[in-house]
């Protein structure tokens, strides 16, 4: 079953003259695949992960998310299927200054249905997922770029989406800490069954996943299987 | 996501820059403060000249001459010689005024009052017995005597200040005489100091029969007013209401608008006075409401900033599940919670610097000054502080509920 089904995907921006960001983008990803997406900068493929993502939509073209055709759901909607079925991890983080590991963690539960009373259970099994049970009530700056990163990840889980989009989780790290990310990325698609969708330009971090999709000028320029896959092996990972 | 955790969130928005927050409602803070303490001290005047006036007892009327100004120009009857002998004894009589308890005839002069070398710019007040009951007066000594204002004595009861300033060497006032327009008027009692806050100061005062002051002070037969007491506060209106009648009558007037008298009912002063303080008062509040206007444009200003530098926070909550609605609350709560605290420290800085002015005031003048904690303006400066929170906090929270999550994300 596919979770993601793109056709003619576009995306241009208007300034000035038409900018196009996307054009002609049709692909889909499997349920528990494990896909990167690769390209050179202005090639489109941040775009292509904020409309995978949702977090904007696309000038034409058909997007069907886990079934759902993306194209008539409201702005609240879409917010609601963010918070439910997917989860982000950012190049920069994103973690709420000058508040805790758990606070950070437990933010995705403030807008989703689940019960309160279950959101300590929760955010206490999504930090603990990532190594960091000892962090728990640190507060975020007082961690490592690569412990930072694994509470993104916490906080990506703690809702049990399907699908993790993940946009350069390793640019800021060093090759230690990106390691240390990769190998919780692979556990998390081949042991708990979540697709992941990651964009970079190491072809290192890239050759992790199972496929790797190229862009280039807004249109994808191979789509094919990692031969030789890399195997991130950590000792967080049991 | 619910109004707790919207609340939570608003609040920890609110905590992790304290200074700046504590900062921004400053303007709110002083603002609610000024119109609290403004409100306290109108309402403490109003029921310090209020209780004065109803100290004077509530059955009071008083005749005054002339009518009342109806415009700037119309002073002509302001300081008429309309009242004489004969309407006192038109009003005394039963079938004219029934609910007239007892009536006194008085006279308002000024003059110089001497003893020995000491002299002293008095006001003189000619009355009757009646005097020392409507004023709640206990003079050292005696009062004049219903014998005296019938037999024209030339007796005196001086003001603390007049004997103070007459008998400087610690004679007895009550063995001496003073002198008035060369006439000497034997001291037969000494009234107490009534303090400044006292509505009627008799401190500079000489009181004597009005029979007298109309003889030898002012030298007319009219009187300056006409103070009288109905028998029970019920019949107070009927028995002005006579009183008038009875005036037109014996001045014979037909057309009520050339009344050339006024007639003034002790609720008739309070409610003038009260409507005076208010007006004062709500004057003040009109201009310490500037300071809350500033005060909020400063918490639009700092929302503002708040947004910008808080971009890349908002672009994240959204990403994570946020809806618009949950930004624009969450913004909108910390605007209103930030003026709604600096709203409740105003009312309590504002209460504490009104309850130590009315403890000044009552020590240091010596006045009866009571506080008086103003709930209407408390309630009010915590709904117009809300109010302005949610006025000035609209814009910007409207603002980064709008943020597109990509340019938010984005943001550096």
């Amino acid at each position: 079953m596919n979770i993601i089904e793109v056709t003619d995907l576009k995306k241009s921006y208007h300034e000035g003259a038409d900018t196009i960001a996307l054009n002609k983008v049709s692909f889909s990803v499997r349920k528990g695949e494990f896909l990167a997406i690769m390209g050179p900068s202005g090639s489109g493929k941040s775009t292509l992960l904020h409309l995978l993502g949702l977090l904007d939509v696309p000038t034409s073209g058909k997007y069907v998310f886990n079934g759902k055709n993306t194209q008539t759901y409201s702005s609240n909607e879409l917010a609601d299927l963010r918070n439910r079925e997917i989860g982000f991890v950012f190049q920069s983080f994103n973690l709420l200054p000058r508040t805790t590991v758990f606070d950070n963690v437990k933010l995705p539960l403030y807008y989703s249905n689940i019960p309160e009373s279950k959101w300590e259970e929760k955010a206490q099994e999504a930090v603990e997922s990532v190594g960091l049970g000892h962090r728990m009530f640190h507060s975020s700056g007082e961690l490592s770029g690569g412990e930072k990163q694994r509470v993104a990840i916490a906080r990506a889980l703690v809702t049990d989406p399907e699908v993790i989009f993940a946009d350069e989780p390793t640019g800021n790290l060093d090759s230690k800490s990106g390691k240390t990310v990769m190998a919780i990325m692979q556990h998390l698609n081949e042991e708990h069954g979540k697709t992941i969708v990651l964009i970079t330009h190491e072809t290192s971090t890239a050759e992790h996943s199972e496929r790797i999709i190229r862009l280039m000028d807004g249109e994808i320029e191979s789509d094919e299987k990692v031969k030789n896959r890399l195997t991130a092996n950590d000792e967080f990972v049991k | 996501m619910t109004w707790k955790h919207t609340l939570k969130t608003a609040l920890t928005g609110l905590t992790t820059n304290r200074s700046r927050s504590a900062l921004t409602i400053l303007g709110i803070v002083i603002g609610i403060t000024a119109i609290m303490l403004v409100v306290s001290l109108g309402a403490g005047a109003q029921e310090l000249i209020l209780g004065q006036v109803q100290g004077l007892g509530t059955n009071t009327i008083a005749v005054i001459p002339g009518r009342e100004p109806t415009g700037p120009s119309d002073v002509s009857f302001l300081f008429s010689d309309s009242l004489k002998e004969k309407d006192v004894v038109a009003l005394k009589n039963r079938a004219n005024v029934p609910g007239l308890k007892s009536i006194m005839p008085t006279v308002i002069g000024a003059g110089v009052a001497s003893y020995g070398s000491n002299t002293y710019q008095v006001s003189i007040f000619g009355a009757t017995d009646l005097m020392a009951e409507i004023f709640d007066l206990h003079p050292n000594g005696d009062f004049i005597s219903p014998d005296d204002v019938l037999s024209r004595s030339d007796v005196a009861v001086l003001g603390s200040k007049v004997a103070e300033h007459m008998f400087t060497n610690g004679e007895d006032p009550l063995v001496n005489k003073i002198k008035i327009k060369n006439r000497n008027f034997r001291v037969i009692g000494v009234l107490p100091p009534t303090g400044g806050g006292s509505l009627f100061n008799f401190d500079a005062m000489v009181l004597v029969p009005y029979t007298t002051a109309q003889d030898y002070i002012t030298g007319k037969k009219s009187f300056s007013r006409l103070i009288m007491q109905a028998v029970s506060d019920n019949v107070v209106q009927s028995t002005a209401d006579d009183i008038t009648l009875t005036l037109r009558e014996s001045h014979g007037i037909t057309d009520p608008t050339k009344d050339d008298f006024t007639v003034q009912t002790q609720q008739d002063l309070a409610n003038r006075l009260g409507t005076i303080t208010s007006a004062l008062t709500w004057f003040l509040v009109a201009v310490a409401s500037i300071a809350l206007f500033v005060g909020g444009v400063g918490i639009m200003n700092i929302m503002l900033v708040a947004v910008t530098e808080r971009t890349r926070e908002i672009g994240l909550r959204k990403a994570l599940g946020a809806t618009d609605r949950d930004i624009l609350t969450q913004f909108l709560l910390e605007a209103v919670l930030l003026t709604a605290i600096g709203g409740i420290i105003g009312i309590i800085l504002g209460a504490s610097l009104a309850f130590i002015t009315a403890l000044g005031l009552s020590q240091g003048l010596g006045v009866n000054w009571t506080f008086v904690f103003p709930w209407n303006g408390a309630a009010m400066g915590l709904s117009v502080s809300a109010m302005i929170g949610l006025i000035f906090g609209g814009y910007p929270a409207s603002q980064a509920s709008k943020k597109s999550p990509i340019e938010a994300l984005r943001y550096e």
